[in-house]
């Protein structure tokens, strides 16, 4: 029994951020200091949550002591905590690199944005409720705005206001979804949903269908499925280094969004919608593999191409969710632990080069730079961990998903595969011998002074030490990620547990 | 345990080299080989096992669920392998450890260097398909990183990256011909696959799976028409070739064809693709390395045919044909090193590989000549040495071997690549150390001290022992590796002298045309040089960069950053979506009655309607579109108040202010008009994407309004419990601040963070920077009103505001019963101040309140949070109420809930939040050159601000 | 009534579209608002229309609208002006870092390209 904890990882930071903003806003090192001991204690309540988790069945909180389906609930399953753990960690790590870099300080209110959109990513995992998923989509979203354009400066803002203005779409496209699907429901929470949707008359399917695809858009959306992954790149490569890895886990949210509904609410098995998800997302997740592989190899700056490799695996993903199997959730879950941490590797290293040249990440080669070695080492280990190349989890993640999808559609699923991972590599291969060996060619006017930065450096590697664990205990990972998924899809002890109390 | 252990020294001993490279070359050196050695004796412990025809196995495991275990097993074959990885691997070690320039970097060259020992250890050992491909795969990436590992190269880099490429590409067909296999064989451990012969060759996917594996051997082992990256990679140090591309790592594909020749090989298939590639390969390759003049290209297509030769004795699929190939591993192994590092000595020594500026060098460096001249003899197949004895034995198989049903066809084929390889073998010994001595080497070539001729030295040795003695040298091990390979005990007797049969002959003709040949070298080379030929970096060139061009061109064409593309794409996409789901099950229409309709909403539709079209029409016009934007805005809540919405209404007309104020103050820093960027086509185009759109979002509500809730919905609950369990009769604001009171709590923040992100947006414009530059260059357009501050809107708002400020505390209160609430309240009272703020300027409004907007917004969400919290404290969840009634003359009796203090949070980030917002704005605009008026009630302010901004 | 609310979303949600796909900020914002304003109606019209039925507890009233819409739409309004207010002020910015007030980043392409 968790109890109040469950509420904690929202309320925890947006409390942090409201004392930031009211008594430390003038002081630096204060916001540090609280900002990293908050995501520190949210990295322990989470902890707690997942173990806790793992022992129980799904665990209701409800808020004003309302009963489900009338007031709004948040459920603490092995999925939510999962992802709650990622995030918290991530967020850690993050904050030492952008501490160590000197981000934080480069504009306002970085620290306390960085609890809201922490408070915005817990609140999206744990509640039971569709229109307060929106909310907190919201709170992230708004909060990740502040971030995306932190610092400043002319390429960053039009990027920012392209950002704002496609998920402002997105967001009007969330409400148009909730209120038909409330419309032919007459309820808003997700079990609540889920069970009405069962005998639900035919005449309503239609209408119900369209709602449930313009909510899974949404999702898709965020988690940059083609044809609405257009946002990304710009965003991404503009995006200060920290905010971008943080962003990481950013499309995962839309990922974690599919694989909720499509398991909690849009079961192929639900009467009304059958494989509708299913069969627009399989196709859609193939192309976006692609097309992230080609902008690998085509991309023009480190930058964007750490971008695309983030919708590639965005792709990877979905294919694994596509098929709304315990089998492929569970691939789709470790492929999921491992492109955060990898997509956030990449991008933490690409901004250490990009900082070094003179915050110039353009595909060509310059003189030497501090800690080239280094460097080059790790933006090896991040490549091939983003191309799914052994020894770094991608491979297995890659094995995983492949495993997962045998059967119809396996020959051109596979095929997709392991070709984008070959154009993948070539692309990386590509953009290391330029930026990393060509650059011996030139010879520097005067030798690149040495840069400390530990804190900067502490967290690379805290992030390449995460894939090392992932591969290393995979099989204990993917026991606890295979039973998450069987509990996604036995939804009775979800439904039940939320509804317990609807005969009040 | 102790397999494990082998394969993971080579790992461990990678970490080494980079630290002790501080304690000096040699021990840098001596600890890659330590770790060498350490393994070496790990597995000559097995070896009498081994040699009894037992199976060592490890089994750890890893990720069951995917079947992905560290198994490893040791049989003959694997033994046979890692000892050539290992064994070779010392020399190298050993030999690199002078071959290096000061100005290398030894320590990382020994960790890539480890760390590809590693991996071909890996896959020798491995009994896991899957994890084999784990170290086939690594195996690319460490030779990528250990041929591009002079960096200032070119050709170092593009090898590295053909190199990559190429096995790269091979590995990635192999794990899907892997996959396959597991899945008719029912697993991935190899100990369990070798035993599904029939299964797999009965399977309709034996064939696939074939294939792909295939692939994947032939690109490692550089078989036709694969072969072409192998000479690329030459470009790197010598050490690294002699190592990957002539020991160990091309013989990694030979390795996998003779592990699975088991379960692959017997059908006509795996002999017509293999035998036939390898017999290909094998002449292509003798006949270009006779003509290349660069000794390690030589030497590298010399490879290329040796590897083919092995690959076509595999592909007979015979067991006869298995023994030859094995002992041919071990021949090639032992004398094509030695040549590499032969030719890394001449290259050293002399500082060119070039053989037309090589010859003469017997005299000045004759422990190589002597060693070379060995190497070569049994290269050429030249008795006694080893090499004679396979090539003799491959020509007795080939001449008992029908293909493309001809007796004679094979033999022949094989004769010429024998021949040829003769003939570049002789060329090597004349061309580079007979003949006369010349004077212009770059260098003056001597024979190296005994770092660099030890090793090779050791392996001629060993030519010439296994040529004389084969039997008790290699006898045992062919025979117990043929064995693991056959999968049955293999019958081994090597000799020298097999009497006069055929095989002899063709020997006889092969050296005899190899001397001819070496005669006629200058004609056949003018011929050769005429004659054209594709050359492969070129082909492989002209694939890849078009490639990668367009490629690139795709990637920027699509995401070119024209946002209104992406919205046009994502809306056509949405619309077709929700058809496509639509049109994708049953509907029936609804059986609502309409509501009827009278004249007032008729004349408010018209309006709407009207000012929507017109905005349509002139949203270039920017004023005019906001006045419109404010009709239709002002239409919606009167539609709200028709169909009883008293609280949306309320908000709806007060954001709506709000929002046009604010929208009028950006307006000031914007172009009047939006300049026409588009053309007609493309506003043809919109507007039936937009009309479409349209249109199925009205059809959809229309239907959705029109039929009765499939489910009671959860409002008449809330309806229900309003009173009772909320305290409020208000029900929207019962659901606000206590049923959904969670929501409330999040869109509050959302608000707060809206101001946080514009004072921050706004500290960052007002950095020194262009925008900065370009606020302070700011003039004013022509003035539209008369006064900056007209005396009538300074004195209205200066009396509004204290009514204003009455009223909102009154919406405030009644909130729970009656519409109204915080939210509005908040927004009324901003308003209120906001009319200040244009009335009298920016600088006197402020300099009157000292309230910090910061902390209204950040008390606001605290106080919300705090109520929140206060549950807990009588055990109830967050966010759980509780009230009683107050009654307080004069106002109305009111009851004073929790949900009213959590009011009272909306209350404060409303009002903190929309002041702070404007204050930022306001900066910019002072920052402008925005007068203000210092006295009250001044009217035409002529001094610029001279205010500090907090 | 159904039929005049529907139509009233419908030509709204054109606008909107529409103006969001021309090429300066300006339209682009004033056409999100549009947006926002056609799916507050929505949401509220998605709890059916009710004439003069206030979803104020009052146990002589006659029936309920239904006030879950109401509240919906409270807080999407809300929402949506914190964003309006973003968006301004990021256009704003963008414009004055950049002296263009073009939407589209694609610089170099043609003025009318489309």
């Amino acid at each position: 029994m968790m109890g109040h904890w469950i509420i904690a990882p929202v309320v925890l930071p947006v409390i942090m951020g409201g004392l930031i903003v009211l008594a430390m806003r003038h002081d630096l090192l204060l916001q540090r200091v609280f900002s990293v001991a908050a995501t520190v204690g949210l990295l322990a309540i989470s902890g707690a949550l997942l173990y806790a988790a793992s022992t129980e069945p799904p665990e209701v909180y409800f808020l004003g002591d309302w009963p489900a389906p009338f007031g709004i609930v948040l459920v603490l399953d092995r999925l939510a905590a999962i992802m709650l753990t990622l995030t918290a960690l991530l967020a850690l790590i993050v904050q030492l690199y952008a501490i160590g870099t000197g981000w934080d300080a480069r504009g306002r209110h970085f620290h306390a944005l960085f609890q809201f959109q922490l408070m915005g990513l817990s609140g999206a995992y744990l509640t039971g409720d569709a229109f307060n998923l929106f909310v907190f989509f919201e709170v992230l979203l708004i909060a990740s705005y502040g971030l995306m354009i932190h610092g400043g400066g002319k390429a960053r803002l039009r990027a920012g206001v392209q950002y704002i203005a496609f998920n402002l779409v997105g967001s009007t496209l969330f409400l148009f979804a909730l209120a038909t699907i409330y419309s032919v429901t007459g309820t808003l929470n997700m079990a609540d949903i889920a069970q009405k949707l069962l005998t639900l008359p035919e005449g309503d399917a239609a209408l119900l269908r369209v709602g449930a695809v313009l909510l899974m858009l949404v999702f898709a959306i965020k988690g940059a499925l083609v044809p609405l992954q257009f946002w990304l790149p710009a965003t991404y490569a503009f995006a200060p280094g920290p905010v971008a890895a943080l962003f990481a886990i950013m499309t995962k949210v839309g990922a974690y969004a599919v694989i909720r509904t499509g398991t909690l609410i849009f079961p192929p098995t639900t009467p009304a919608t059958g494989t509708l998800i299913a069969d627009l997302l399989a196709p859609a997740a193939l192309v976006t593999l692609a097309l992230g592989a080609i902008g690998v190899l085509g991309a023009t700056t480190l930058a964007r191409q750490a971008a695309f490799a983030a919708i590639a695996s965005m792709g990877t993903l979905f294919i694994a969710v596509a098929p709304f199997t315990p089998q492929g959730t569970t691939a789709a879950l470790y492929y999921l632990l491992h492109s955060t941490l990898g997509g956030a590797l990449l991008f933490l290293v690409v901004d250490l080069v990009a900082d070094r040249r003179g915050s110039d990440s353009t595909l060509k080669a310059l003189p030497p730079i501090a800690n080239q070695g280094l460097l080059a080492a790790l933006f090896f280990a991040a490549a091939i961990a983003m191309a799914g190349m052994p020894p770094i989890s991608g491979f297995l993640g890659k094995l995983l998903v492949m495993d997962a999808t045998r059967g119809p559609g396996m020959a051109l699923i596979w095929t997709t595969i392991l070709l984008a991972s070959f154009v993948t590599i070539l692309g990386f291969a590509r953009a290391g011998s330029t930026v990393f060996w060509k650059s011996h060619e030139t010879q520097p006017e005067d030798p690149p002074r040495h840069m400390g930065e530990p804190l900067a450096w502490t967290a690379v590697c805290a992030l390449l030490a995460g894939l090392v664990l992932l591969t290393i205990f995979a099989g204990p990972v993917t026991d606890y990620l295979s039973a998450t998924s069987f509990e996604l899809y036995d939804r009775a002890a979800y439904i039940s547990a939320v509804l317990a109390r609807a005969g009040e | 345990m102790s397999l494990a252990l082998i394969a993971a020294l080579p790992f461990l001993g990678a970490l080494l080299p980079g630290l002790m490279i501080r304690a000096g070359k040699n021990a840098c050196a001596l600890a890659a080989a330590s770790a060498t050695t350490l393994a070496l004796i790990l597995l000559g412990l097995n070896a009498p096992a081994v040699f009894r025809g037992e199976v060592i196995q490890t089994r750890i495991e890893w990720l069951p669920q995917l079947g992905l275990n560290a198994n490893f097993f040791l049989d003959g074959l694997g033994f046979l392998f890692t000892g050539l990885i290992l064994g070779i691997g010392l020399l190298i070690i050993l030999y690199a450890r002078f071959y290096l320039a000061k100005s290398d970097p030894m320590g990382q060259f020994y960790t890539y260097l480890m760390l590809f020992q590693g991996a071909m250890v890996g896959i020798v050992l491995s009994d896991n398909v899957l994890l084999l491909l784990v170290f086939w795969e690594l195996t690319s990436l460490s030779s990528f990183l250990l041929i591009g590992y002079w960096k200032h190269l070119p050709e170092g880099r593009q090898g590295a990256r053909m190199a990559l490429t190429v096995t790269g590409a091979g590995g990635l067909a192999m794990i899907a011909g892997m996959l396959i296999l597991g899945q008719i064989a029912g697993s991935y451990d190899l100990s369990v696959i070798l035993t599904q012969k029939e299964a797999i060759q009965a399977s309709d996917w034996y064939l696939p799976a074939l294939i792909l594996i295939l692939i994947g051997a032939f690109t490692k082992s550089a078989q036709f028409p694969f072969h072409f990256w192998l000479p690329h990679a030459m470009a790197a140090p010598t050490p690294v070739s002699a190592y990957l591309h002539s020991a160990t790592m091309v013989k990694a594909g030979l390795f996998l064809m003779a592990r699975m020749w088991p379960v692959l090989a017997g059908t006509e298939a795996w002999f017509l693709i293999v035998s036939t590639t390898g017999l290909i390969t094998m002449i292509i390759g003798a006949k270009i390395a006779f003509f290349k003049d660069d000794l390690k290209a030589l030497l590298a297509f010399s490879t290329v045919s040796h590897l083919g030769l092995i690959t076509m004795l595999l592909g007979f699929g015979t067991e006869e044909a298995a023994v030859v190939a094995i002992f041919h591993i071990i021949n090639h192994a032992t004398f094509k090193a030695a040549l590499f590092m032969s030719a890394g000595i001449v290259d050293h020594e002399a500082h060119t590989r070039d053989i037309r500026r090589l010859g003469g060098l017997r005299t000045l460096m004759p422990l190589t000549f002597t060693i070379v001249t060995v190497a070569a003899l049994s290269m050429a197949g030249i008795p006694p040495l080893n090499g004679f004895l396979s090539k003799e034995m491959m020509l007795e198989e080939a001449v008992h071997t029908v293909w493309w049903s001809s007796p004679w066809l094979l033999p022949a084929l094989a004769t010429i690549g024998a021949l040829f390889s003769v003939a570049y073998s002789f060329r090597l010994i004349a061309h580079v150390f007979l003949g006369p001595v010349r004077d212009d080497y770059p260098a003056k070539p001597h024979d190296p001290g005994f770092g660099l001729w030890a090793a090779p030295a050791f392996l001629a040795v060993l030519v010439v022992l296994i040529g004389v003695l084969p039997m008790p040298m290699v006898g045992d091990l062919v025979k117990v590796t043929a064995s693991a390979v056959t999968g049955e005990a293999a019958y081994v007797k090597i000799y020298h002298w097999h009497g006069f049969v055929p095989a002899l002959f063709l020997s006889l003709t092969a050296v005899g045309g190899g001397f001819v040949m070496l005669g006629l070298y200058r004609p056949l080379a003018r011929l050769w040089d005429r004659a054209p030929r594709p050359e492969a970096k070129a082909i492989f060139d002209g694939l890849m960069e078009p490639f990668a061009e367009r490629s690139r061109r795709v990637t920027e064409a699509l995401h070119d950053g024209a946002l209104t593309r992406y919205f046009a794409i994502a809306t056509v996409t949405i619309v077709a979506a929700a058809a496509f789901a639509f049109w994708g099950a049953p509907y029936a229409p609804g059986l609502r009655a309409m509501t009827p309709v009278a004249a007032v909403p008729l004349i408010g539709w018209t309006l709407l309607v009207g000012a929507t079209i017109a905005l349509f029409l002139y949203h270039r016009n920017r004023l005019l579109a906001l006045v419109l934007v404010g009709i239709i805005g002002l239409m919606v809540s009167v539609g709200f108040v028709y169909l009883s919405a008293p609280d949306l209404a309320l908000t709806q007309i007060s954001v709506e202010v709000a929002t046009v104020i604010l929208l009028l103050l950006a307006l000031n820093f914007l172009p009047k008009r939006s300049a026409n960027l588009s053309t007609p086509a493309r506003r043809t185009r919109d507007a039936v994407i937009a009309g479409v759109t349209g249109l199925g979002v009205g059809a959809l509500i229309y239907a959705l309004m029109l039929r009765d809730f499939a489910f009671p919905t959860i409002a008449d609950y809330h309806l229900a419990n309003a009173k009772s369990g909320g305290g409020g009769t208000n029900v929207v604001n019962v659901i606000l601040v206590d049923f959904r009171g969670y929501d409330t709590f999040g869109e509050i923040t959302v608000l707060g963070i809206a101001a946080l992100v514009i004072f921050a947006l706004t500290e960052a414009l007002l950095r020194a920077g262009p925008a900065n530059d370009r606020l302070t260059g700011w003039i004013p357009d022509a003035r539209r009103a008369g006064d900056r501050h007209p005396l009538m809107l300074v004195v209205a708002t200066r009396m509004i505001l204290p009514i204003a400020l009455m009223v909102g505390v009154y919406i405030f209160l009644r909130g729970h019963n009656q519409p109204g609430g915080g939210f509005i309240a908040g927004l009324v009272v901003a308003i209120a101040l906001v009319m200040q703020y244009m009335a009298s300027g920016f600088a006197w409004t402020q300099a009157r309140q000292k309230i910090d907007y910061h902390a209204l917004i950040a008390a606001g969400v605290l106080i919300a949070a705090a109520c929140g919290i206060g549950a807990w404290f009588n055990g109830m969840p967050f966010l759980t109420s509780a009230f009683g009634y107050v009654h307080l003359p004069p106002l109305e009796e009111f009851e004073l809930a929790t949900a009213a203090i959590f009011d009272l949070g909306v209350f404060l980030t409303v009002v903190g939040a929309v002041m702070l917002a404007l204050a930022s704005i306001s900066r910019i605009a002072i920052r402008a050159g925005e007068t203000v008026n210092v006295r009250p009630y001044e009217i035409e302010p002529g001094r610029p601000v001279k205010i500090e901004e907090a | 009534m159904e039929l005049l609310v529907a139509s009233a979303i419908g030509t709204m949600t054109a606008c909107g579209i529409y103006l969001i796909l021309r090429r300066t900020t300006f339209p682009v914002i004033v056409g999100l608002a549009m947006l926002s304003y056609a799916v507050n109606v929505f949401i509220f019209a998605s709890g059916r229309l009710a004439l003069a039925m206030p979803p104020i507890y009052d146990p002589a009233t006659k029936g309920y609208t239904d006030p879950l819409t109401q509240a919906l739409v409270l807080t999407a309004i809300v929402i949506s002006f914190g964003m309006t207010a973003v968006i301004v002020m990021m256009a704003l910015g963008a414009f004055l870092e950049h002296g263009s007030d073009r939407i589209d980043t694609d610089d170099d392409a043609p003025e009318d390209g489309a």
